[in-house]
């Protein structure tokens, strides 16, 4: 209560020079403004980054590829046989060849949109990928494998007005490509699919406009699309024209859980394989992110620093020209100690003051800065907002408690300064 | 020892000595100092300036101690307390009036006053009821709301009286408190402590060097000189 009471009558004095308290002030706010915003920068890029990554439950993939080719020795070819025996490994969920089709043609209501598609599991509930991934609807069904997954642009070139629209309704696909026709022999071939939408993708701005320009189709689906193979023709010529001896270019096999990624890997790579699991890229990534944190909060606090260098400078002006005063509160009976609380809640008020303000100022300022950086990427042809910036609430709360911590750290010798006063000295002054 | 415990004045002091060093110079401030003061007197120390009487009045007051010799105040040795008692010392039983009257200028006369009981614990209308019961006893009760700036100098030294009062202390330590005054305004202002006095029962020491004022208003005036106090020939009422 005392403490408190004492606390109370900062305020008090620090509205004695509100010039000089304000500028102090500024200086804490401007290092915590540039703290919060470099570092809500570069969280906010890494969840940008990593979202997709959570969201595919990528961390649990590898990425498996034949190995190169050397002198007349041809490499194991990754085919439906190879998929099955990876299969069997104990801790995988699931191993199906990538694919990408470029130029599949959407159709619904007489409108038309052209896409990427990708392949997905029919079972990706089940293999951790998240609901999150999808700004409407839900992901495939086991059972029924006529299902389609859209991006938001293609939504949008189809004339739905809004995702939720789009759920349950009927499109066709049209993809042209070649086919293997048995032999050596290829078709250019088109082959149209009725499929129904069931849910509907969302891809940060930050990925691009072919992100948002793609569709997932089932697995199975995709074995049947025309083109599938194109990657891989040419592997396909030289083991003679036999699609199950060639291979895919690449396979995605999912692990139950991550811990058994090593093991797995090990396995695949003894069967002839070349592999990469996606967890290790993501480490690399996490650990540039880490890097540049750490940087930025080195240039944070350096800042604060300063800031810090301007408190003790206040404060022990303020000292100095309360000194009489202080040996008068001494006088009519303030302890040590009182005095000792009294200058450094000036120092925590003008930390928390500032630690607000440059979270006020580090939210303007990663506003104005998100509009740049938007307005830029429109003129490079990425629509959509770009969500550059992450404030967490423990950002946030770490800045204001940082910037308190750092100015009541500065008030310690000003303050100790202030309880030293010997008042007979002080109230003799003038 | 059985006659310290016997008959304790309410202040006694033996053999006090201070001196303080100025560069190569060393000044005697109080030399053998032996004072009594009964409860409840109103005791004048007469001095010009440099004979020790505002060191003698800070070291009754708990603000700075003698190099020699003991301060016994309400059976209690002042030099015999650590810092922080002397601080509780302070805040319980001493109230000081100062020649340039220390009010904060930021605060209203009223605020001034409550500041002295926030050091004693004492808050919210507790603090309010008893400081403008304090500024009302000097007579100031309708200036309560005025800054510093916008009184007189009667005024406001009578405002530093409430805010040395407000806390009830037994001890009222006033240093040279019409040394800024005119004649007129600094017999109104001793007047003033004079009332106290006698309505409260609070000891009065008053440090001055207005002789003719200090043979009116004091009980006894004591006299300073070169840190020795001289032996009392005049007597008051």
């Amino acid at each position: 209560m005392r403490a408190l009471k004492i606390a109370g009558m900062a305020i008090q004095g620090l509205r004695r020079s509100p010039l000089r308290v304000t500028l102090t002030t500024l200086g804490v706010t401007f290092a915590a403004g540039a703290l919060v915003t470099m570092v809500a920068l570069a969280l906010g890029v890494q969840r940008q980054v990593e979202t997709p990554f959570r969201a595919l439950a990528l961390l649990n993939n590898i990425d498996v590829r034949p190995e190169e080719a050397h002198g007349t020795e041809r490499p194991r070819p990754l085919n439906d046989e190879a998929l099955a025996e990876i299969e069997k490994i104990p801790g995988v969920a699931a191993a199906y060849p990538d694919a990408h089709v470029k130029n599949i043609h959407v159709r619904h209501n007489g409108k038309e949109a052209t896409a990427i598609g990708l392949a997905m599991p029919n079972e990706a509930a089940l293999l951790g990928i998240s609901q999150e991934l999808l700004l409407a609807g839900h992901l495939f069904d086991e059972d029924d494998p006529n299902e389609v997954i859209l991006g938001p642009d293609v939504v949008s070139h189809l004339g739905f007005k809004s995702a939720q629209e789009a759920i349950g309704k009927e499109i066709t696909i049209e993809v042209r490509g070649l086919a293997p026709e048995g032999g050596a022999e290829f078709k250019y071939t088109s082959k149209e699919l009725p499929l129904k939408i069931v849910g509907v993708y969302q891809a940060p701005a930050i990925l691009g406009k072919n992100a948002q320009n793609g569709l997932f189709l089932p697995v199975q689906i995709m074995k049947q699309v025309p083109g599938m193979y194109m990657e891989s023709a040419l592997n396909m010529l030289e083991s003679g024209g036999d699609p199950k001896a060639a291979g895919y270019a690449s396979a995605t096999v999912r692990v139950r859980d991550p811990k058994d990624l090593d093991a797995v890997e090990t396995r695949i790579r003894g069967m002839g394989f070349h592999t990469q699991a996606i967890l290790a890229k993501l480490q690399d990534m996490r650990r540039y992110f880490f890097a540049v944190q750490v940087l930025l909060t080195v240039v944070g606090t350096i800042a604060l620093t300063i800031a810090a260098l301007g408190i003790v400078n206040t404060l022990l002006m303020a000292v100095l020209e309360r000194y009489q005063e202080i040996g008068l509160y001494k006088a009519i009976g303030a302890s040590d100690g009182d005095l000792f609380i009294l200058f450094l809640t000036e120092a925590g008020i003008i930390g928390l003051l500032g630690g607000l303000s440059g979270i006020a100022l580090g939210w303007l300022m990663s506003f104005g800065m998100e509009a740049l950086a938007t307005h830029f990427a429109h003129r490079q042809g990425i629509s959509g907002r770009l969500d550059l910036f992450a404030f967490p609430l423990w950002l946030l709360a770490a800045s204001i408690g940082f910037a308190i911590v750092v100015s009541v750290v500065a008030g310690i010798y000003p303050a100790l300064r202030a309880a030293r006063v010997d008042p007979i000295r002080a109230l003799r002054s003038h | 020892m059985s006659s310290l415990q016997r008959e304790l004045p309410f202040i006694e002091t033996c053999g006090l000595s201070r001196q303080y060093r100025v560069g190569p110079a060393e000044i005697h401030a109080l030399r053998d100092v032996n004072l009594r003061v009964e409860k409840g007197q109103f005791v004048a120390v007469l001095g010009v300036s440099g004979s020790g009487k505002s060191t003698l009045l800070h070291m009754l007051g708990g603000l700075d101690t003698p190099d020699e010799g003991e301060i016994w105040v309400e059976q209690q040795d002042l030099t015999a307390l650590n810092r922080s008692q002397r601080t509780v010392y302070r805040r319980s039983t001493v109230g000081f009036i100062f020649q340039s009257y220390y009010l904060i200028a930021s605060l209203t006369a009223l605020e001034n006053v409550a500041l002295a009981l926030t050091f004693q614990g004492v808050y919210g209308g507790e603090r309010r009821r008893r400081a403008v019961e304090s500024l009302e006893r000097v007579g100031l009760g309708h200036r309560a709301a005025h800054r510093p700036t916008e009184l007189s100098g009667g005024e406001q030294q009578r405002v530093a009286i409430a805010r040395a009062i407000v806390h009830g202390p037994r001890l009222l330590l006033a240093d040279e408190p019409t040394g800024n005054l005119d004649r007129a305004t600094a017999a109104e202002v001793v007047a003033l402590l004079r009332q106290i006095h006698d309505q409260l029962g609070t000891t009065v020491v008053m440090v001055t060097h207005d002789e003719e004022m200090a043979a009116r208003v004091a009980d006894r005036v004591l006299r300073l000189r070169d840190g020795r106090l001289e032996p009392e020939g005049n007597r008051g009422p």
